[in-house]
């Protein structure tokens, strides 16, 4: 039997502070198969993104136990992919430096993996722009560069923190297409945090539902949508059904109030 | 996606130029150094005609062209104190870069050091360093050390500050990636903070660059028999203004010379940061 991508059991978080203590995370149980894609969606300040830094063995939970394919955690993971809602490159390497960083400080050497960072790059429609510096590209194509970088090594375990987060509404939707296609083509394991309804529902086999401080699970729902998904998956009855009951919920644990 | 940037602009050079930053109008000017040149000219134009319609004597403002004069007949001995001037400017420089840079790597990097020396280092800027000069004359004698090391205690200072805001500015995000790469601290460091920090420090080494040719002159000005400093405080001595005059303007050439060679290692260093800012709005740094 092949372990979990990732597995959490009944993980808490408090964070000590100087008002005394913040609870982040309460009781949170879950895991991710692997191929899986897993959505975390809540709302800001829900702790969504302490989630993922204690999947990545940044921090450690102050309650329950979290395995990495089947490993407990005890250190930062180096076997996984992470992407963060700024794309946080190096604004003094060219494209295809910034992708080779995560081989060069992995202590591999960066030629043999020049090859796969151009294939990446291309297929992130990034051709041509390999020796391009960060400042002299737009924000998506920055934040495709750093996909790449979580790519190259080819990790098991991807962890996106709202990649998409500070982009414009319709670049974001085209990323949210391309993530799909790139997802069903390598079929890795991705937890995908969140606060947009619609993407949470068009990307994931499942959607883990969050309530407000301290982050709880509400539900985890699963996405009976078959892949691929194209543009007009947005339009079919399953969808727009999935994406009422998530909302009705957020109605229902007061993340949205209706002031009529 | 707008292929922004894709024109086929060479490498290092700014391919973003927007034209409605204020560039466009820029461009219809001269160069800036012509620009700069021009004004030096017309105010070195205008103080000779000043002085010679006034009838100003030349032992209290001479004019730039037996200024000039001057520089010419004597420059042996100009020369001379120039050299003598120039290698504890460049020692009590290179000793300021190479200490600070490293401190303020250690006063990042173990926050309980920084809390417990920061505060001595901000004292020991208060203390003027023209009242501590005729101290290290009496420890270290009238040779080369003190005014190195008075070119050093007044570089030191702006390189630590602005190399620790450096340090301070990468996100932790990036930290955070480099961990999940598996980086060792040393390589994080090298590969990642130092190349971060660069900008902040280079603002830090050319404040100090401006501020080594004042510490060296300090220095010559206590206690020494050689020198720009020696040979300014001779002149002024014998009343001989134009030489004071010709060894101000050494001694400030010596300031622009080491500024522009470290402008210079700084276009050459972070090309991607210069063409950033360029590409921005104009900031007090396009002055210089």
């Amino acid at each position: 039997m092949t372990s979990a991508a990732l597995d959490m059991r009944e993980v808490g978080m408090v964070y000590p502070t100087a008002t005394g203590d913040i609870e982040a995370l309460a009781d949170i149980s879950f895991s991710v198969a692997p191929g899986e894609f897993l959505a975390v969606l809540g709302p800001s300040g829900c702790g969504k993104s302490t989630l993922l830094a204690l999947a990545s063995g940044l921090e450690f939970p102050t309650a329950g136990h979290i395995t990495v394919s089947g490993r407990p955690v005890a250190g930062p993971i180096t076997d996984v992919g992470i992407v963060f809602q700024t794309d946080v490159l190096l604004d003094w390497r060219r494209v295809l430096g910034n992708v080779l960083l995560q081989i060069e400080m992995r202590g591999r050497d960066p030629a043999l993996f020049r090859e796969r960072a151009l294939g990446l790059l291309r297929m992130a429609g990034l051709g041509g722009f390999e020796a391009k510096y960060p400042f002299e590209l737009s924000g998506g194509m920055r934040q495709r560069v750093s996909i790449c970088r979580a790519l190259i090594h080819d990790p098991p375990l991807l962890l996106m923190d709202e990649p998409f987060g500070a982009l414009d509404a319709l670049t974001r939707e085209q990323m949210v297409l391309e993530l799909h296609r790139l997802w069903f083509e390598a079929r890795k394991s991705v937890v995908f945090v969140t606060h947009d309804i619609q993407e949470a529902v068009f990307l994931a086999d499942r959607v883990l539902v969050m309530t407000p401080r301290p982050g709880r699970i509400a539900e985890i729902l699963p996405i009976g949508i078959a892949h691929p998904r194209h543009p007009t998956t947005r339009e079919t009855p399953e969808f727009i059904g999935m994406v009422a009951h998530i909302r009705k919920l957020f109605l229902d644990t007061g993340v949205l109030k209706d002031n009529q | 996606m707008t292929p922004l940037a894709a024109g086929g602009a060479p490498a290092g050079l700014p391919a973003v130029q927007s034209a409605d930053t204020g560039r466009g109008r820029a461009r219809r000017r001269l160069p800036a150094s012509v620009r700069s040149a021009l004004m030096l000219f017309g105010v070195l134009i205008a103080w000779e005609i000043a002085v010679r319609l006034a009838r100003v004597p030349v032992y209290l403002l001479p004019p730039p062209s037996v200024i000039a004069l001057r520089i010419l007949q004597d420059w042996r001995l100009i020369l001379a104190q120039t050299w003598v001037t120039s290698a504890e400017v460049l020692m009590g420089f290179g000793l300021s870069i190479a200490i600070s840079i490293p401190l303020a790597a250690m006063l990042f990097q173990w926050r309980w050091l920084e809390e417990t020396l920061y505060p001595l280092l901000v004292a020991s800027q208060t203390m003027p360093k023209v009242a501590v000069a005729p101290l290290l004359v009496v420890w270290f004698g009238f040779g080369l050390a003190p005014k190195i090391l008075i070119a050093f205690l007044i570089c030191f200072f702006p390189i630590v500050v602005d190399s620790l805001v450096g340090f301070r500015s990468l996100p932790k995000e990036v930290l955070w990636l480099a961990k999940s790469m598996g980086a060792s601290p040393g390589k994080t460091f090298f590969k990642i903070q130092i190349p971060a920090a660069l900008p902040h420090i280079f603002a830090g080494i050319k404040v100090a660059a401006t501020l080594a040719v004042v510490g060296a002159v300090v220095g010559e000005f206590v206690g020494s028999d050689t020198g720009l400093g020696y040979q300014l405080i001779v002149a002024n001595g014998s009343l001989d203004v134009r030489l004071s005059f010709a060894v101000l303007i050494v001694l400030s050439l010596i300031g622009i010379v080491l500024f522009g060679v470290v402008d210079l290692v700084e276009r050459l260093l972070l090309p991607w940061h210069i063409s950033q800012r360029r590409a921005g709005p104009r900031r007090a740094g396009e002055l210089e």
